[in-house]
């Protein structure tokens, strides 16, 4: 390649990468601001705003309510999800290909028109009891997301390994349990994780169900920095950055290790 | 007969899949320790016959005995049958020694019982220093000898291999072949195979069966397989053969005349005057030159193909027929292409087959 070009690609990558890293780092700077007012250069450094985000108003409902739902939300994809990709990957479904693109179709939807018309949907069918309404929304939110990850990992799963499994002794449900659940472990992680992400800080659907005593952790975040723009906000961001962090760190060295020893049990 | 060389029994075993028939009232009886091959084309049905006694394909009718138990309803979990796949199937997620000692720990066997079983089996296909590694790290060749020491494990009362050495390279393959059978033969294991190759089938198995279209079209040992081919079939799909169409003129005691294009020959076979028939020889009884008492043809030679040890030429007889000859060279000299040739072989190895049977 030429030296020019590499040059370029180079500035880019570096550039891109501190493009995305710098807010989230300025986040972090303010959420230790001694000022209520966010100011460079930093004249100290303090944690009282972390001392005040279990004071917000509604805040520990709100965080209860999005865990619930992400986990919730997350936990029946998985299951479902699974299934029905078991269905398009191997289970010689006319159509496959129509389904496994409506799966994964709302993906491709703003979040907007798919909150209005769940709203909408919703009324029609009389259906508006919002803690209910906000997990079935956010199935919808996360099933393409465990869908789609779970038809990529079962297209390379070599379904030998089941008959393999069960000629060595094992029953059906055996087979599965002890030869597919571990084999796709990388890909329900990793399905997991991102429908949980998804879940944890939508904002556009779950806007259109929430009312004033169910309000998810992002709504209620919104309302914060209408109310009272402080450094309290950041320092809940720096949480949830450092809770991402964490979770992807982990799951990368649980799936990683793993592999890497080749043990299991 | 006794219950050794009764070991395995198919009965009549028959399966569909919707207008196909894959397997076609198949009876198979198989000795303890005995090696089988099952040969044929894909699409033969040789795979499903040996997921049947597996226990992973169901047969429409017939019955299946192993060891002395009918195991026709047995799920496969239950039947004591040991496989090694084409794809190999190890679990990503074990190591190689978890691998093979999967079927114990299933069946609940006693830790320090798992670990003698992992080392003696391992030991066997002489992977015993990889027992820790991951499956990922292996060749194709060790990933091979991981799949056989996980079967051998549960010391299965039948081994069974679909295609198992096809994934190999050539080379790697043919090592791998004599390996097999004189370890198979130490452990005395009864195993069937299944392959298309006919060189596997050739050196692995004490009788190989070739399957055409869901039957089993011969069962016999290698040997007799190549010099007394049961059907057109059986001749075409184990090694070579020099063929030639005629209609029979007379017809006595086992032999026949036949009028051919090339002239008039004698084959073995029973048919009545008028027949249509295929009179077919191996290559290598095809000799330069006349010989006494022989059928003869001539013709000019098309190719010549060196191949070490021996030469296969070719040689275009006229009236679309052609001559194959497997000639070693040491007994004359090798013809060169165009050259005009007369080829002869003995009538006692000149065999006829129905014409309408060609496969």
């Amino acid at each position: 390649m030429n030296r020019a070009a590499i040059v370029v690609c180079w500035i880019m990558a570096i550039g891109l990468a501190l493009f995305l890293v710098i807010p989230l780092l300025v986040i972090a700077a303010a959420s230790f601001s001694p000022t209520p007012v966010f100011d460079l250069p930093l004249t100290g450094a303090s944690t009282r705003w972390y001392g005040r985000i279990g004071r917000l108003d509604g805040f520990w409902p709100s965080l209860l309510l999005s865990l619930q739902i992400a986990l919730l939300s997350t936990a029946i994809s998985l299951v479902s999800g699974t299934l029905a990709a078991i269905a398009i990957a191997r289970g010689k479904l006319p159509g496959a290909g129509i389904f496994a693109t409506a799966l994964v179709s709302p993906l491709m939807m703003p979040g907007l028109v798919l909150g209005i018309a769940l709203l909408q949907g919703f009324r029609a069918v009389g259906f508006t009891a919002p803690w209910a309404t906000l997990l079935v929304a956010h199935l919808v939110i996360t099933l393409p997301y465990v869908a789609r990850t779970m038809i990529a990992g079962l297209a390379r799963f070599d379904f030998t390994l089941i008959e393999a499994a069960r000629t060595l002794g094992c029953t059906y449900p055996g087979s599965v349990l002890r030869v597919m659940v571990p084999a796709l472990a990388p890909s329900f992680l990793i399905a997991g994780i991102f429908s949980f992400l998804a879940s944890f800080d939508n904002y556009p659907v779950s806007i259109f169900l929430a009312d004033v005593r169910t309000k998810t952790l992002p709504i209620r975040m919104l309302q914060y920095i209408e109310e009272a723009p402080d450094p309290t906000l950041a320092a809940l961001s720096t949480l949830i950055l450092l809770g991402t962090v964490i979770l992807l760190f982990v799951s990368d060295r649980v799936v990683g290790l793993h592999r890497m020893a080749g043990t299991s049990d | 007969m006794s219950e050794a060389a009764q070991h395995l029994v198919v009965r009549g075993v028959s399966k569909r899949y919707g207008p196909t028939t894959v397997l076609d009232h198949i009876d198979l009886t198989i000795r303890r320790g005995e090696l089988v091959t099952l040969l044929g084309p894909s699409g033969c049905g040789k795979t499903t016959l040996l997921r049947a006694i597996a226990g992973l394909a169901q047969p429409d009718t017939g019955k299946v005995e192993l060891a002395g138990r009918d195991i026709t309803n047995v799920p496969p979990h239950k039947r004591n049958v040991g496989v090694v796949f084409q794809s190999y199937a190890l679990f990503p997620h074990l190591t190689v020694a978890g691998n093979v000692a999967f079927g114990l720990k299933v069946r609940g066997a006693p830790k320090g019982e798992i670990d003698a079983a992992v080392e003696r089996a391992l030991a066997l296909v002489k992977l015993g220093h990889l027992a820790g590694r991951r499956i990922s790290a292996l060749s194709g060749g060790q990933q091979q000898r991981v799949a056989l020491a996980r079967a051998i494990a549960v010391e299965p009362d039948v081994l069974l291999f679909d295609e198992a050495l096809s994934a190999l390279d050539r080379k790697l393959r043919e090592e791998m072949q004599v390996e097999l059978r004189r370890l198979l033969q130490d452990v005395k294991a009864t195993a069937i195979f299944v392959t298309h190759d006919q060189d596997e089938a050739l050196t692995m198995s004490d009788r190989a069966a070739v399957m055409n279209k869901g039957r089993i079209e011969q069962l016999a040992e290698p040997r007799e397989l190549y010099l007394r081919p049961a059907s057109l079939f059986a001749l075409n799909f184990v090694g070579l053969s020099t063929r030639i169409s005629g209609t029979v003129l007379a017809a006595n005691d086992g032999k026949v005349d036949v009028e051919t294009k090339l002239g008039r020959m004698s084959a073995l076979g029973n048919f009545q005057a008028g027949s249509p028939v295929i009179v077919a020889a191996r290559p290598e009884q095809l000799r330069l030159g006349e010989q006494g008492e022989a059928n003869s043809a001539a013709g000019r030679v098309r190719s010549v193909v060196f191949q070490g040890s021996r030469t296969l030429v070719e040689v275009d007889a006229g009236a679309g027929e052609s001559l194959l000859a497997e000639l070693s060279g040491r007994d004359g000299t090798i013809p060169r292409v165009h050259d005009e040739i007369r080829l002869s072989w003995p009538v006692a190895e000149t065999f006829a087959f129905p014409m309408d049977a060609q496969a």
